[in-house]
């Protein structure tokens, strides 16, 4: 079954600079994903994998190359876009979950879920938070702050609230890393699951072998330096 | 290699580098320029008492006093009956009139002790004769002139048998005699007064019971020189509050040095998983913050002097100013900077590395003072030091009840409503009582302070003003030219010009051994009731000011004997702003004539339909009149009031920046020191204009938690100044008005502090991201 591709990544390339020196981190990549598609991206620390999920956020910018992501109505293209426009997309169109640090301190369960609705004036969609967070097994903690959950309640708030707009792209820059494998095939199931189900393209980058395998399709980026020159930046066990 | 890891990691982070530097800048500055102040306001003050008194600490008044009473005082003294006086010596000081001139004549004993105290010697030849005179008198006179001394204009000194020559005296004439007494405190309240220009005035001046025979008085400095005191007063007023910036300055110190050891943490952790000992790094930790400290105290001093001379420029307009950066204020600038930063950083370097455990011992401590302060304001002879200790106890016990107010707001914090967003900004106030608490207790002691000054200033205002309108009944004051002045007194009536004519006569009398001003005018009805009496005075009976009933001890129905007549006291009024204690006559009273030779007229004043008209007809007649009208006098009298307190307004000013600035580092430390979901924020696509508003709500959740606080302290410092502090320096109370505008008037200050720290965050770019690699 072949499905037009949501999101079209052509040639791309992104570079640090470095006091005098550049750092070439992303050289001519292409590579496409489907709608309800799952790509997982691995690769050595230092090789990208963050880089490449925060370009496609809007929250870099790209150096060459072009990016589009298939919107309901039009198609997003990232080299054109300004920096408003890149915020806004994120805000509307594209769910995140990291590592850790997921959750907004300062509100509860409930309202971290609900942010996104709240952000993009989509009271109806606030409902569905706490149904969302149910089926997640969370319906107890709705009205905690975030510092009393454990680590992989964290995590599962966290892919409920990327979930909650139905965006056409989810991110996810090694949810599981700071999980023990229980927790981290939990979250991993939901992650894959709801995103197949709801149609949505998920781009994960992990160091897990394992749960590397349960996407669609795979992506390995090398390192391009030698590896002195990298940062050793929260390896993953 | 750990400085130069040190060096490079300051370099990359500028603003906050440089922000350390002016936050604690500002600080010094606060503390340099409230010194400079009142240094010289106290200089100044300190020129009121000629050199050659300045060593007395007291003095003894008898009537009639002549060199018999002197002698058998001293016979008395060496006989080891009165132990309290370390030394005593008789004196002649009289104003009078030589060669045209209103010189002040004082005569002391040479011969024990020549004019030493800042004299300068010009004559070629020391004569006996000759006299010792202020800089104003240098070519005025044809006596023989032996030096310059350091007096106020007029005043002259000789030895006693010269001027008694001078006043044609008879040789056994004695004004009083000057006393030296013992005072174990003398010599640290001196030292205090250096470092703290102003604090001496705090203290009732001690009046130790002597027992002398009958007939004495014994009257303090303070008392003999009530103008002197009275600025004295002022200057402690302005002292204490100089005490709150140095206070909110020593907070914002304190604050620098945490957020400095903050951002240095993760460096020095690394470098001790290296292997670098912490006491190392304690070293070199103390030592940056120490070169800041420096930096900052120097710029400081610079910045502080700039300040003081443009404060006293507006206060005092028109008067030669010179401030000298001494070697105190120097000490004082730069050891509150480096000593806050050692003490206070080494002590967060120690927190850092390990928990303090909590104790109640702080609280119980709290507790004791607070009573202590409850007895001070109640008890008066503890002084304005009672006072300023009250306050100064308020303070700690509002600044300790910060991080368990903001522990409990967290609490309900999830009952806060509204744009979430918001919600954000406002729980992120309460969220972090560790990194928040010492800025915030400085905001809201900075906020407070304003409350209460405000209060103070708005009651005094009406009070104020309220006085005015009793004694501005008049339409034209005229005063100068006195044989022009004369001319009135004579007659009743200038029926074509004026409705009224009011003459009033004045002399300084003393009464219980205090010099007091005695006014005589004809106190019918009208006249009467300018000071709240509303019949015409009784031929026995007297008003006495506010401070004249309090220094006498008086109140209304009680007899007071004046100049030898017995007197009822009939009534009371306020006089704010008047140096000397006032006491009011009937000119159909005995004292008016047993006082006629010594009464000048002072002033005359005119009712009038047209005073415009009386004004051209009296210059035309009398050119060398001062004539004034009653609505510039109102005018003047507001403006030299509202002058008054621009010191104070600029000192709260300067508290709140202060405060401001210690705020806004404390949230970047928050935020360097705490996950607070900024980034994460960004991420979910929250724009700049949203982010704005979230630091808006910030300063405004940060804002509202000091306001909580000072707003009852604002209101009972407010009390306190009214009801404790003035009577106490002034001699005369207010009545505390809860005047809406002034406290919302402060609050808007402090709010808008709150949220300028909230919104200047232009460090953020500087703390790194977390989660986006
Ligand atoms: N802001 C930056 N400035 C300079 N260099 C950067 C910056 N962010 C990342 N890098 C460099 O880019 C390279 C790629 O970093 P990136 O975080 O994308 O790696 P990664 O694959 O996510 O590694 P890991 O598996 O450890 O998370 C690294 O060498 C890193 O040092
Ligand atoms: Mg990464």
């Amino acid at each position: 079954m072949t499905r037009p591709s949501a999101l079209d990544v052509k040639n791309i390339s992104k570079h640090y600079q470095d006091g005098s020196r550049q750092i070439d981190v992303i050289r001519d990549l292409s590579f496409s994903v489907a709608a309800g598609e799952s790509l997982s991206v691995t690769g050595p620390s230092g090789s990208g994998k963050s880089t490449l999920l925060n370009l496609l956020a809007g929250l870099l910018e790209l150096d060459g190359g072009d990016m589009t992501l298939a919107l309901k109505d039009k198609t997003f293209s990232y080299r054109t876009a300004d920096e408003r426009s890149r915020t806004a997309l994120r805000r509307q169109h594209i769910g995140y979950v990291y590592q850790f640090f997921n959750l907004v301190p300062t509100l509860t369960v409930l309202e971290n879920v609900r942010l996104p609705a709240r952000l993009n004036q989509q009271r109806e969609l606030e409902r569905h938070a706490a149904t969302l967070l149910g089926e997640f097994g969370l319906s107890d903690r709705l009205h905690d702050f975030p510092e009393t959950l454990s680590g992989g309640e964290q995590q599962r708030v966290a892919v409920a609230r990327a979930l909650l707009l139905k965006p056409p792209l989810l991110l996810a820059d090694e949810p599981t890393g700071n999980l023990d494998a229980e927790n981290s095939n939990h979250v991993a199931d939901l992650l894959f699951s709801s995103c197949r189900e709801q149609n949505i393209s998920l781009v994960l980058a992990t160091h897990s072998t394992e749960v590397a395998g349960m996407a669609d399709t795979r992506l390995h980026l090398d390192t391009q330096l030698p590896l002195d020159t990298r940062s050793q930046d929260r390896q993953s066990p | 290699m750990i400085a130069l890891a040190l060096l490079r990691f300051l370099a990359r982070t500028p603003w906050s580098t440089a922000m350390a530097l002016i936050g604690m800048a500002l600080g010094v500055t606060s503390i340099v320029s409230v010194h400079l102040v009142s240094a010289s306001i106290s200089s100044r003050l300190d020129g009121l008492v000629p050199g050659a008194l300045s060593e007395y600490s007291h003095y003894l008044h008898r009537d009639k006093l002549d060199t018999a009473d002197y002698l058998a005082l001293r016979k008395q003294w060496r006989a080891g009956a009165l132990p309290a006086i370390t030394q005593l010596s008789p004196l002649v000081d009289e104003t009078t009139t030589l060669e045209g001139q209103s010189v002040r004549v004082l005569g002391a004993d040479l011969l024990a002790r020549p004019p030493s105290a800042g004299a300068k010697a010009i004559a070629e030849q020391f004569s006996w004769n000759g006299a010792w005179v202020d800089q104003s008198l240098k070519d005025q006179l044809s006596i023989p002139i032996n030096g310059i001394i350091e007096a106020p204009k007029g005043t002259l000194l000789a030895d006693i048998a010269t001027a008694h020559d001078l006043l044609g005296w008879r040789p056994n004439q004695l004004s009083y005699v000057g006393l030296v007494l013992s005072d174990a405190f003398a010599g640290s309240i001196e030292t205090a007064e250096k470092l703290l220009p102003g604090f001496g005035a705090g203290f009732p001046s001690a009046k130790p019971s002597l027992d002398l025979a009958p007939g004495w008085q014994l009257v303090s400095t303070a008392e003999q020189y009530p103008a002197r005191e009275f600025g004295k007063s002022i200057l402690f007023n302005i002292s204490a509050l100089g005490m709150l910036a140095l206070l909110v300055a020593w907070l914002l110190i304190y604050q620098v040095a945490v957020s400095w050891l903050r951002r240095l943490w993760p460096v020095f952790d690394r470098l001790h998983v290296l292997g670098v000992e912490w006491q190392q790094l304690r070293a070199y930790f103390l030592f940056s913050i120490g070169l800041i400290a420096t930096l900052a105290a120097a710029l400081g001093l610079v910045t502080g002097w700039w300040l003081a001379s443009w404060l006293l420029g507006m206060a005092v307009p028109g008067q030669e100013i010179n401030l000298n950066l001494d070697s105190w204020v120097i000490f004082k600038a730069v050891g509150s900077a480096v000593a806050v930063c050692l003490l206070g950083g080494a002590w967060a370097f120690h927190r850092s590395q390990q928990e303090v455990s909590h104790s109640s011992l702080p609280a119980i401590l709290t507790l004791l003072l607070l009573i202590a302060a409850t007895w001070c304001v109640f008890q008066p002879q503890t002084g304005l030091a009672g006072g300023f200790f009250a306050i100064a106890v308020l303070s700690l016990a509002a600044s300790q009840t910060i991080a368990p107010l903001l522990t409990r707001l967290k609490r309900w914090a999830s009952m806060i409503r509204g744009s979430y967003l918001l919600r954000v900004g406002v729980r992120e106030a309460l969220w972090h009582p560790a990194e928040l608490s010492v800025a915030l207790a400085g905001l809201s002691l900075a906020i407070a302070t304003a409350i209460g000054v405000a209060l103070m200033v708005d009651s005094f205002r009406v009070d104020f003003s309220q006085m005015l309108d009793h004694r501005l009944k008049y339409d034209l004051i005229a005063q100068g030219d006195k044989t022009a002045l004369k001319t009135f007194a004579n007659i009743n009536k200038t029926a074509t010009l004026a409705d009224r004519i009011q003459v009033y006569r004045n002399t300084d009398i003393r009464v219980n051994g205090l010099s007091m001003e005695l006014d005589i005018s004809r106190m019918d009805a009208f006249e009467s009731s300018r000071y709240g009496y509303s019949r015409s005075l009784a031929s026995n009976g007297i008003l006495l000011s506010e401070q004249a009933a309090r220094s006498l001890q008086l109140s209304v129905g009680d007899a007071l004997t004046v100049a030898g007549e017995k007197m009822t006291i009939s009534g009371m009024f306020s006089a704010f702003g008047d140096l000397k204690p006032k006491l009011i006559v009937n000119d159909r009273s005995p004292l008016a004539d047993a006082l006629a030779a010594q009464l000048q007229v002072d002033s005359v004043a005119f009712k009038s339909d047209r005073p415009e008209i009386l004004v051209a007809a009296l210059r035309k007649q009398f050119p060398a009149l001062e004539l004034r009208l009653q609505s510039d006098i109102r005018r003047v009298a507001l403006k030299t009031f509202d002058q008054t307190f621009a010191i104070t307004t600029v000192l709260i000013t300067i508290a709140l920046l202060v405060a401001a600035i210690s705020v806004y580092i404390a949230v970047t430390t928050m935020r360097l020191n705490r996950q607070t979901g900024r980034q994460l924020l960004n991420t979910l696509g929250v724009n700049r204009t949203e982010q704005l508003m979230m630091n808006i709500a910030l300063g405004t959740g940060l804002g509202l938690v000091a306001i909580i606080i000072a707003l009852p302290l604002g209101v009972m410092f407010g009390w306190i100044l009214c009801n404790v502090i003035n009577p106490r320096a002034f001699g005369w109370t207010i009545e505390l008005q809860l005047s809406a505008e002034a406290l919302l008037r402060s609050c808007t200050w402090g709010m808008l502090a709150a949220i300028a720290a909230g919104i200047l965050q232009g460090g953020d770019h500087e703390e790194g991201a977390f989660g986006g690699r």
